[in-house]
């Protein structure tokens, strides 16, 4: 399995920029089978929440283009003249929101597959020494958040248990144990990283990140693939200009095909079953 | 494996845009302009047309008029100046709509027709002209690939503001002393080989989706960690 956090950073660069460049929906329905596969071998029930995000962040793009934009030839309906919505509703326009719709579903499910595979300690482990402690800090300071909200929603079902209110009234009587479980995580995070001996030298690993073969693969495919995808761009897709989008080229296929390079190595590879914690 | 798998059609269809350009007198000239390839942008069209002009690229948006057919006569400051200018737009059905791009960012097929005015003001339309009072019935069937390989290499532009050229293959052969009421303003790049429908591309597509599909039945018949 691929686990250096510098080969999930040079694939997801390399998939946005493949996603963003030329945004052809052909490429990127192409781009989405690639991210689902290398999500699939990392899969867990956490990450269901994310992609449902993800679909909602897609339709947004959607509703806004084809109601507010009053370009295109290809027209689906006209309203009459209500203030914003009035008038033309084009197809032209909902295949440019839908275009966009679907490069923000990419970058949410390519930051989805990076946050399931790469531990926040071995990125901190690869930053130069002189950022390890900011390094350090900022990645305390985002675990921070999803585990505030891990123990807002702890404290709200040990409520419900008690047969206490849930409501949106009942949010003053959850700050205070919330505040508290905060200041007391706090102080744990300070005393573990004294124990360890935060700052008083250089770290040494128990365990040292080294670069595995799958690693390297990944790591040259996706190098690859983003040389190919700068240097040989596509049409960009405008459906305003030309609502069929045009057949991607083999140059673009083939750099689609180096990103798929993290789903291949981790179908021949054997499961690592051991549970990962940053 | 494209060049193997595509498939070129017998022949090669020759298509035509009309354009109108309607001057702040009122006076308007009309071009019926003749082209290879399936869509051409609304500057190739002025461009092809003959008609004198001056552009000005404004990167994504596209370019815009600053002279056209001698009017103004003299290339404003700023391509626009402070007075009239000149307004782009295309004829959708049987109504004028003003252009969301720049003419060189707008494509136009067969049968489209682009109009321009010189006025101040937005949405100042020019007079009413359907295509076919431009450019007449499109050539008979009997245009072949072989005929239009022959056309000349170079726009022939017509010198006086008249319409309805003839679309006869005759009218795309060169002529030394075109005649101004029966030449075809120009045409495409008459080298250029038909357009091929190719399959090797959309094979190639097809294949790499199967084959990203069969990597995801894989992938999710195993466990996740």
């Amino acid at each position: 399995m691929i686990r250096h956090p510098l080969a999930w950073g040079v694939w997801a660069t390399a998939v946005l920029a493949a996603a963003f460049i030329d945004r052809n929906p052909y490429l990127q329905g192409l781009l989405l089978l690639v991210v689902v596969n290398a999500f699939l071998p990392y899969r867990g029930r956490r990450r269901v929440g994310t992609w449902k995000l993800a679909l909602a962040l897609a339709l947004v793009p959607v509703l806004f283009s084809v109601a507010l934009s009053r370009f295109g030839q290809h027209v689906l309906f006209t309203l009459p003249a209500i203030p914003i919505i009035g008038g033309r509703w084009t197809l032209d326009a909902v295949a440019f929101g839908a275009s966009t719709g679907l490069a923000l579903l990419l970058t949410v499910a390519v930051f989805a597959v990076v946050q399931t595979t790469v531990r926040s300690a071995d990125v901190v482990a690869i930053l130069p020494r002189p950022l390890y402690r900011a390094g350090t800090t900022v990645a305390l300071a985002l675990a921070f958040a999803p585990k505030t909200l891990a123990a807002f929603q702890s404290i709200r079902e040990a409520r419900q248990l008690r047969g206490q209110r849930t409501g949106w009234r009942s949010v003053p009587a959850l700050l205070l144990p919330l505040l508290l479980t905060t200041l007391e995580r706090a102080l744990q995070y300070g005393e573990s990283l004294d124990a360890r001996g935060f700052g008083s030298g250089r770290r040494s690993r128990y365990r040292p990140l080294r670069w595995t073969a799958p690693d390297l693969l990944v790591l040259i495919a996706s190098l690859a693939a983003l040389v190919a995808i700068a240097v040989l761009p596509g049409v960009p897709y405008n459906p305003y200009l030309e609502l069929v989008p045009r057949v991607p080229n083999p140059d673009q296929l083939l750099a689609v095909g180096l990103l798929a390079v993290p789903a291949v190595t981790a179908s021949l590879s054997r499961m690592d079953h051991a549970p990962h914690h940053a | 494996m494209a060049a193997f798998l595509s498939i070129r059609p017998a022949h090669a269809a020759i298509h035509h845009a009309a354009l109108v350009i309607q001057h702040a007198s009122g006076s308007v000239i009309t071009r019926c302009v003749a082209f290879a390839e399936d869509q051409i942008t609304g500057l190739q069209l002025v461009e092809r047309s003959g008609v004198q002009y001056d552009a000005q690229n404004f990167g994504s948006i596209g370019s815009a008029m600053c002279q056209l057919d001698r009017e103004p006569s003299s290339v404003p400051s700023g391509c626009f100046g402070s007075g009239p200018y000149w307004q782009y737009f295309h004829r959708r059905g049987a109504a004028w709509q003003a252009s969301a791009f720049g003419a060189s960012s707008s494509i136009l097929h067969d049968g489209d027709m682009d109009g321009w005015h010189y006025a101040a003001g937005a949405g100042q339309v020019p007079g009413n002209a359907a295509f076919v009072s431009v450019c007449t019935a499109p050539p008979p069937p009997a245009a072949s690939a072989t005929q239009v390989a022959h056309a000349p290499n170079h726009a022939t532009p017509v010198p006086t503001a008249t319409p309805a050229p003839s679309t006869s293959l005759e009218a795309l052969a060169p002529s030394d002393s075109p005649l101004p009421n029966a030449v075809l303003t120009s045409t495409g790049p008459p080298q250029q080989p038909p357009k091929a429908i190719a399959l090797g591309p959309w094979l190639a597509l097809g294949s790499m989706a199967i084959l990203l599909l069969g990597l995801g039945a894989v992938n999710l018949r195993r466990r996740g960690p």
